[in-house]
């Protein structure tokens, strides 16, 4: 019944858009107000979309095994919140997630943007239903997630147990937030063109959907990198995979957009590369969902895959972008007046130089990712590219860069002079001296990591004595580089000083090095709900005297029948504590990797402060910079 | 004498267990930039798969013929293909992929002076 209702629902909403189209081109030719249908026809399209999204989820929670996607992603024994949290953990329901939201955020939209010309509310409006119609006939046609079955199932397949999981449940609506939050700047800015509407104005209402976007994409980012690293048992939290990529490419370009538009809420200058940027994040964001669901990309994520789709979505990518392309070629105008001079050394120059390093970073990652694609398809030759080709390319490149964002927002618009050119060296020293310091060992690495700590560590510096002279001024920028300082510091000392063993041990048996002792006492069985786990009982004693009880678990799953290992993590504020343990077939040892990993929760706290600067920003009423 | 007899044993054991050491280091480093190759995105470092484990246990027994990591990854590379290396070799094949950002970046940046030339010239 409930599936029944949402596929209706789906269809009235799809209905509506024409409605929508309809009432738009007759608002346009007398267009001094919005006419208040459109916005209303606008909510009852999102609410179908809504009732539709409650029909799946119904049908989730009810274990209804006439419907194709319960069948294939749920199970009578799993506990609710995964049987709701399954309810985007699939294709079918993921993409109805998206329209949920894409339909949602063109609402709050036309609320939110009544401050702007009309035209160019339902010209942005116009361009947002594009995407939604496109994303309503791919659903509809190619991905429904009402498919009917008869006769009904009595059971069904299940979730794949490592998606059962609190941080992936609420992953992918936060990271579709940021994906789709994107699609409104995309819309908008093509609106802002074809109304010529590119202006300081239109820089100030849409920052806050940037910064929104951004956040969220941070987030979601962040919530993936986490489960990533409690989940899958490698104890890394970031591994170049294609698909952590995809995620992070719309970041990158976002990010750059962000900064941009700080000077074009200033100045009209850089018209068109804002532009560029707004169609580039979406299309980027577009891709990313492409090259996922296509299954081309070889990775852990790739979970559901189908050609057909991949090409509906590949067209629709492509028109898009056409489309855009030949609105920014016909419409848009670079206005610049010249009384916008350049100076070498001002806050202009120095977002320049941001922009410039994340295009180069953003590049490193895109061609990283596709090249061995179209290798293959050229010349059948398979390479793989890994975490050492990032490496080399971005990390001499975050040395500049880490300076450069140091002194950038010291600086002041139009023209300025290196203000605090004493503290500055003073902070350089004693960067370079702690780094020195801290990075003991002297070997081939030595130099390249004392340089890129000693730059980390001056960005520290700097933007901590920001907090103290500036106070409250420019506070969700400075908290925001403050934790990016933080971020690179931290993943530089997990790097260079974690410790990791992998082993194979018996119960009862001791392994032994120079800094630890791991003691394998005995292992439990539990019965669970859905799965049966096997707990091993470790004791590890350190060199320094501290003693840790870890217990890793192996769980056996019912439905589907498939073994996970849940590591266990003893969390402080120094180190991380990691264990996992494996099974290995026909044997009566297990497999045991054991890591200590400093600074770990740092990573997690400098993204989160990351993304709460972005947050202070947006809720901020007046921009002072 | 017998102090130079102790000193030398325990210096010889000493230097194993260092050289030991280095070697578990170099084994875990080399089986990072492998990738394994019936997993889904894994590196054999990562992965427990019987594929991971019996290369692992490769890497091992090459070390200890005295083969040098780069000897071993021109190995590995004969015997599985280029798509077993997570560092792509520089070679026909990938000039571009290693080129290409790096031209980006120069091209930006000559955007970017190209800008303030032009801009200051109207002046």
């Amino acid at each position: 019944m409930a599936s029944f209702i949402g596929f209706y629902s789906l269809s009235f909403g799809l209905f509506f858009s024409i409605f929508i189209i309809l009432y738009s081109f007759i608002n346009l030719k007398n267009s001094e107000v919005l006419d208040k249908k459109i916005v209303s026809f606008t909510f009852i399209q999102f609410f179908f979309v809504l009732i539709s999204f409650l029909g799946l989820i119904i049908s989730f929670v009810n274990s209804d095994f006439s419907n194709e996607t319960v069948f294939n992603h749920s199970h009578t024994t799993k506990p609710l919140f995964y049987k709701i949290s399954g309810t985007w953990g699939n294709h079918e329901g993921s993409l109805l997630l998206w329209l949920l939201v894409l339909t949602l955020f063109i609402s709050i939209f036309l609320i939110r943007s009544n401050q702007q010309p009309t035209k160019y509310r339902i010209f942005t409006l116009l361009f947002q239903q594009i995407i939604i119609i496109g994303f309503f006939i791919f659903l509809i046609k190619t991905s429904s997630p009402f498919n009917y079955i008869f006769p009904k199932p009595n059971e069904g397949l299940g979730l794949n147990p490592i998606l059962q999981d609190p941080a992936l449940a609420i992953h992918p609506p936060i990271l579709y937030l940021g994906y789709v939050g994107s699609s409104i700047i995309f819309s908008s800015a093509l609106g802002a063109m074809v109304t010529s509407h590119v202006t300081k104005e239109w820089a100030k209402h849409i920052k806050r959907w940037v910064l929104i976007s951004w956040v969220f994409l941070t987030l979601g980012i962040l919530l993936g990198s986490i489960w990533a690293y409690y989940e899958l048992g490698w104890g890394g939290f970031w591994f170049w995979d294609p698909v952590e990529n995809v995620s992070l490419m719309p970041w990158f370009a976002l990010t750059t957009l962000l900064h941009c538009i700080l000077v074009l809420e200033k100045k009209k200058i850089l018209t068109s590369w804002a532009m560029i940027l707004s169609i580039a994040t979406f299309a980027l964001s577009m891709s990313g969902t492409f090259l996922v669901r296509s299954g081309i990309l070889n990775s852990v994520h790739t979970f559901a895959n189908d050609p057909e789709r991949g090409l509906f979505i590949l067209i629709f990518l492509f028109t898009l972008i056409f489309l855009s392309i030949f609105i920014f070629i016909f419409f848009h105008s670079e206005k610049e007046k010249i009384e916008n001079n350049f100076f070498w050394l001002s806050k202009e120059s120095s977002i320049l130089v941001n922009n410039w390093f994340m295009m180069y970073f953003l590049s490193v990652v895109l061609i990283g990712t596709i090249y061995p694609i179209f290798l293959e398809v050229i010349t059948a030759n398979k390479i793989s590219v890994g975490p050492p080709f990032y490496n080399k390319l971005i990390i001499p490149f975050l040395i500049p860069f880490l300076l450069a964002m140091a002194i950038g927002p010291k600086l002041n618009w139009i023209k300025s002079d290196f203000k605090d050119k004493f503290y500055m060296i003073i902070f350089l020293m004693i960067s370079f001296l702690l780094s020195a310091l801290i990075i003991k060992e002297f070997d081939i690495s030595f130099l390249i990591n004392t340089i890129l700590v000693t730059s980390a560590f001056f960005l520290f510096f700097s933007t901590l004595r920001e907090f103290f002279i500036k106070r409250l001024k420019n506070l969700s920028q400075n908290i925001a580089h403050f934790g990016f300082s933080l971020l690179i510091l931290s993943v530089l000392f997990n790097n260079i000083f974690s410790n990791e063993i992998i082993t194979n041990l018996k119960i009862g048996e001791t392994f032994r090095s120079d800094k630890f002792t791991i003691n394998f006492e005995n292992i439990d069985q539990e019965d669970e709900k859905n799965f049966k786990a096997i707990i091993g009982k470790f004791n590890v004693l350190h060199t320094d005297g501290s003693s840790d009880t870890l217990n890793p678990e192996l769980r056996i799953y019912n439905q589907p029948n498939i073994i996970t290992s849940e590591a266990d993590i003893k969390t402080n504020l120094l180190t991380d504590k990691f264990m996992t343990m494996n099974y290995v077939q026909n044997q009566e040892y297990f497999n045991i990797r054991y890591q200590v990993k400093p600074f770990m929760i740092w990573i997690w706290i400098s993204v989160i402060l990351i993304s709460f600067g972005g947050l202070l920003s947006f809720f901020k009423k007046r921009y002072e910079i | 004498m017998r102090f130079i007899h102790i000193f030398l044993i325990a210096s010889i054991i000493l230097n194993f267990n260092f050289l030991k050491a280095e070697d578990i280091k170099t084994e875990n480093k080399i089986a990072k930039n492998l990738r394994c190759l019936i997993c889904q995105g894994q590196s054999v470092y990562d992965s427990d798969s019987e594929f991971a484990i019996s290369l692992k246990l490769l890497i091992k027994n090459k070390i200890q013929e005295g083969m040098s990591e780069e000897q071993i990854y021109s190995f590995l590379k004969t015997k599985y293909g280029e798509w077993i290396l997570y560092d792509p070799v520089f070679n026909r094949n990938t000039y571009f992929l290693w080129l290409l950002p790096l031209l980006i970046f120069l091209a930006g940046g000559a955007i970017i002076i190209r800008k303030f030339n032009n801009k200051n010239n109207l002046n």
